[in-house]
Order: structure tokens, then C-alpha cells, then sequence
């Protein structure tokens, strides 16, 4: 299949997954799906440093390592989300972010 | 390895090991907690400092030791020390937590530390992530009715999608270029001049630092973060965290040189934004920490301005100018701290009749607030004079005037703060007493303020020999 050689195939498919994540952060009111959203934005960034290094990059490791990294620190950051988003619940019966609105002013 | 050239981050790392520790005790024990953290604060300090004129790379060249990043490490060393001296009584904070509280303090301070003298895209990023993520955790620490989780989720949740979109540009960045050393990537910027990528890269990667430093697009978080976190937290995100992000802009914004006019106009928007933005919300508050939050979007603005420039003597104004803001806020936060004992929010009417229940505070206060609205002789006035100075001499008229009718603007509100403090009284409110250690606290913040302020050339000198090595 040609169009899996070329890399704008894969810098679109990247494009696309930013846009429906920064949609989806934007659009959504449930913290878990805002959560998944920010995670299809990371992964948007993982596919685009994959495509960079497979087609472009002198040296053919250097996406690979940064894609690793970016897989370990949304875990970590995943970890830490749901934490806090289980001490929402608690706190606040519902995890819809628009009952989250003692602050303001 | 020389381990000098690596030593204030494992005297933090060290630290934060015993901190460790300390939570693993049966029994919390804060009075002894507190005074190990003042000692490891103070050590802290004193190693920052000796290690101020190490220069040297190290792994593979991904982290660069230089008078710039040190001199950072040193500001970050005094913001957390600062910080740990209001730290006496956490009422805002459970017992049982209170260890973890340093220990998350220590490993944020670490991740700006690494942050500061990254020069290499994914050191950038996950030095970047262990600051943030330390102070996700910190702020809904705080003991409260719900707004603690409501200002932590909301934090995350922006900071979380600034990172993400930081990301995406820093893989155009590598993309256009081929590599992740900035030092590779900044020649291979200008020849890209003709294809959006690399700029569209540069601007989306800088949005991690925008979040930071709560500039424009990115500034939501504050208010809420600033009036729901416990106070002693909120004070290291308003000082110590600001000058790691201005550090790091400062490395990235002279990526965007070759681009001349397309990037720095964008910059010039988003300052315009934030100062008029931050300053005419900032009117309508009564919450004072919600207060300081917009004055410190505004700020971001006036940051801006400096890193914008692209020139030797904006640089060394952004640089005073952040080690500048990180003493006068933190005057105004210990104020706070001191006037709010208990650890509620502090609305701007209890602090009428500072003047009677404490001079000394109230005094702080007044060159605090003084400093941040650019009234001379303040370190805050010799900052925004050097700021907007260099701008005029790149020929940014318009901006310059901007902000200087937003320096009069800020004096609105912050005077309204100290008419609050000044000419109004509540008999209800009884007399402030502060512990001696405060009291020379106070003294020194104010020497610094006015000092600094008189006599700036020291400062002045030190920044532009940290900038010869960044440029």
C-alpha cells in the first residue's frame, strides 16, 4: 500500500487525533472523558515524533526513545489525574465538571 | 563527572529522601519535621550558592551548567528556603501530611532546577512534568470543603493540555530540524523561514511555559489555584515556579530569532492580552490571593515584554525582573500568611486596621504592593524601567505605552489594597504578634526590596554575565 510510505499520511493522522483531542477537552463536561482526550492529544504527539523518525530523522532511535518516554509519563500522569478525580467524587458526589464551581470571581 | 557541576540537584535529591522518610514515620511529629526542613532549606541554600560559578555540559549534552541556570538555581534555592520560613504553622494542612508536603515541595523544586538548565527537547519535557506533576499533587492537599480538589483538578487538567500541546510543537520542532539539542536546532530554524512549520512548532511548544507563567490562553487555572491551594503552596507557585518558566522562555523564545517579525508579533499579542487582561479583572476582586492571581497574569505580560525583545538588554531586564518579582511577591504572600494565621483565604477588608494590629506587617505590605505597581525606588520600578527601556530601543512604541498605562491601572488595585489596610478599621480585629524570626524576615524582605532597588548594578551586572552565555 503506497499511501502507508508517505509521511504526510501519518502527520495528518496525528493532526487529526490533536484536533478530536482538543475538541473532546473543550466539548466534554465528564472529567474521565477529558482525561482520555488529553491522552489522545499525547498520543497525537507520539505518532507524529514515530513518522518524523521513521521518514526524516539522521538517527533512526531517537523518536523511539522520546515516544517511551512520553508512554511513562502520561501513565504517571494518568495516575495522579484519576487520583485526584476520585478525591472530586468524594468530595463532590459527581465527577460532571460543571459542578465544580465554588471558585470564582 | 564533577559532581559540583551536579551538586545542588543531589543536595535536593538527598533531601527529598529524608523527607521520604519522614512520611514513613508511625507518628507525625511537625514541630521536629519542620525544623529538618528548615536546616535541609538552609543547606540547600549555602550548596546553590557555592556552586554558582560552576560551568560545564553534561549527559550527552542534554543539560548545560552555566552562570544563567545557576543563578535560577539560586533563585529557586531562596523561593523554596523562603517558602519553608512560612511554613511554621500548617494549619492548612493535615498532621499526617504535613511530611509529604516538604517531600513534594523538595521534588518540584528538583524538576525546576533540571528544568532551568535543560537544553535538550525531552529533558525539557519530563524536567518540566516532574515539576508540574509535584505541584498537582500539592495543591488539592490542602484540608477544605472541596474547593482544595476543585483548584487541584482544574490545575491539572490545563496543565495537562498546555503539555500536551507543548509536545505536539516539540515534535514539529524535531521534525523540521532532525533533532532534539537546541543548540542543533537554532541554525537550522532561519532556513525554514519560508514553511510555517517550524514557527507553528515553536509557538505550540512554548505553550508548556505560557502555562507556567499563566499568560494569556493559558492563564485560567490561576485565580482558582492561587484561592484554593493552601497558602504556602500558592506562594511557591507565585514566586519560585514563575522564575523557572521565565528561565526557560528565555532559552526557547531566541529559537524564534530567525523568524524576526511573524514571531515576535505574536508574542507582543499575547503580552498585550495578558497585561490588560490580568490588570482590569484584577479590579473587580476581593479575595486578595485572587487578586495577586491576576496581578500575576499581568506580570506575565510584563515577562513577555523582556523575553520578546530578543535582544542582550531585554534578557537581563526579564532576568532581574523574575528575581525582582520573586522577592516583592513573596513579601506580599507573607503578609498574607501572617495576617491569615488560621490558613483561611484572606478577603481584602480583614485587613483593615493593619496599620494598629501590626506596623510592621503593614509596612511590608506597602513596599511590597509598591513594588509589584513599579512605584521607585522599589526593585519593581528599576525592573519595569529596564523592561520597557530595551523595548523602546527595538522600536515597540505601542506596546511600551500599553504597559505603561497598565502600570497605572495596577495602582488602581493595589492601592485600593493599601487604603484597606491603611485608613479603614475593624475594632473586631485584634492585634497580629509575629515571632522573631518573622520579624527579621521582614526586615530583610524590606532591605532587599528598597536595596536592590537603589542600587540595582550588581544584579544588573550578574545578569548580563549570564546572558552572554544563553545568546
Amino acid at each position: 500500500m503506497l499511501v502507508f510510505n508517505h509521511l504526510e499520511t501519518y502527520l495528518y493522522l496525528a493532526l487529526v487525533l490533536f484536533a478530536i483531542g482538543l475538541y473532546g477537552v473543550l466539548a466534554r463536561r465528564s472529567l474521565i472523558a477529558i482525561l482520555i482526550s488529553v491522552e489522545l492529544i499525547l498520543n497525537a504527539a507520539s505518532i507524529n515524533f514515530m513518522a518524523f523518525n521513521r521518514f526524516l530523522a539522521p538517527h533512526p532511535a531517537v523518536g523511539q526513545v522520546i515516544t517511551l518516554f512520553i508512554m511513562a509519563v502520561a501513565a504517571a500522569e494518568a495516575a495522579i489525574a484519576l487520583s485526584i478525580i476520585v478525591a472530586v467524587y468524594r468530595k463532590l458526589k459527581s465527577i460532571n465538571i460543571e459542578h465544580a464551581t465554588e471558585l470564582r470571581g | 563527572m564533577n559532581v559540583m557541576l551536579f551538586g545542588p540537584e543531589l543536595y535536593y535529591l538527598g533531601a527529598a529522601l529524608v523527607f521520604f522518610f519522614l512520611t514513613l514515620k508511625r507518628k507525625p511529629e511537625p514541630k521536629a519535621d519542620y525544623q529538618i526542613a528548615m536546616a535541609l532549606g538552609l543547606g540547600g541554600l549555602l550548596v546553590t550558592g557555592l556552586c554558582l560559578c560552576q560551568h560545564g555540559e553534561l549527559f550527552f549534552k542534554a543539560y548545560r551548567v552555566d552562570l544563567f541556570s545557576q543563578i535560577f538555581k539560586f533563585a529557586l534555592a531562596l523561593g523554596f528556603f523562603l517558602v519553608l520560613t512560612i511554613c511554621h504553622n500548617l494549619p492548612q494542612i493535615a498532621e499526617r501530611d504535613q511530611a509529604e508536603f516538604y517531600l513534594f515541595l523538595t521534588t518540584t523544586t528538583i524538576g525546576m532546577m533540571l528544568l532551568v538548565s535543560s537544553v535538550e527537547l525531552l529533558t525539557i519535557y519530563v524536567a518540566l512534568e516532574l515539576s508540574s506533576y509535584s505541584l498537582y499533587i500539592l495543591v488539592p492537599l490542602r484540608r477544605g470543603d472541596g474547593i482544595d480538589v476543585e483548584a487541584g483538578i482544574k490545575y491539572l487538567l490545563i496543565g495537562a493540555v498546555s503539555s500536551g500541546v507543548m509536545l505536539f510543537g516539540l515534535s514539529y520542532l524535531f521534525g523540521a530540524t532532525g533533532s532534539t539539542y537546541l543548540a542543533d536546532i537554532l541554525p537550522k530554524l532561519p532556513q525554514l523561514a519560508s514553511s510555517p512549520i517550524g514557527l507553528l512548532g515553536l509557538l505550540l511548544a512554548l505553550a508548556g511555559f505560557f502555562f507556567k507563567l499563566s499568560v494569556f490562553p493559558f492563564h485560567f487555572w490561576a485565580p482558582d489555584v492561587y484561592q484554593g491551594a493552601a497558602n504556602q503552596v500558592t506562594t511557591f507557585i507565585a514566586t519560585a515556579s514563575k522564575a523557572a518558566a521565565v528561565a526557560l522562555l528565555l532559552r526557547l523564545a531566541i529559537l524564534g530569532a530567525g523568524y524576526g517579525y511573524s514571531f515576535t508579533k505574536a508574542l507582543v499579542i499575547l503580552s498585550i492580552i495578558s497585561m490588560t487582561l490580568g490588570n482590569l479583572v484584577a479590579i473587580i476582586q476581593r479575595d486578595f490571593k485572587r487578586l495577586l492571581a491576576y496581578s500575576s497574569i499581568a506580570h506575565a505580560g510584563y515577562f513577555l515584554i523582556g523575553i520578546l525583545t530578543l535582544k542582550e538588554a531585554g534578557y537581563i531586564a526579564a532576568i532581574y525582573y523574575a528575581l525582582a518579582y520573586l522577592v516583592m511577591n513573596f513579601t506580599v504572600f507573607m503578609v498574607i500568611n501572617e495576617v491569615a494565621k488560621d490558613g483561611r483565604d484572606l478577603k481584602i477588608q480583614e485587613l483593615a486596621g493593619l496599620w494598629r494590629r501590626s506596623p510592621l506587617l503593614s509596612l511590608s505590605l506597602i513596599v511590597g504592593l509598591f513594588a509589584l505597581a513599579g512605584v521607585p525606588p522599589s526593585i519593581g520600578f528599576t525592573g519595569k524601567l529596564l523592561l520597557f527601556t530595551s523595548a523602546m530601543s527595538q522600536g515597540y512604541f505601542w506596546l511600551v505605552l500599553i504597559g505603561a498605562v497598565n502600570g497605572t491601572i495596577s495602582l488602581y488595585y493595589y492601592l485600593r489594597v493599601i487604603y484597606c489596610s491603611y485608613f479603614t478599621d475593624d475594632p473586631n480585629l485584634g492585634p497580629i504578634t509575629i515571632s522573631t524570626p518573622i520579624r527579621f524576615l521582614n526586615y530583610a524582605l524590606i532591605a532587599i526590596v528598597l536595596g536592590f532597588g537603589v542600587f540595582p548594578d550588581r544584579i544588573v551586572e550578574l545578569a548580563k554575565a549570564a546572558v552572554k552565555t544563553v545568546l
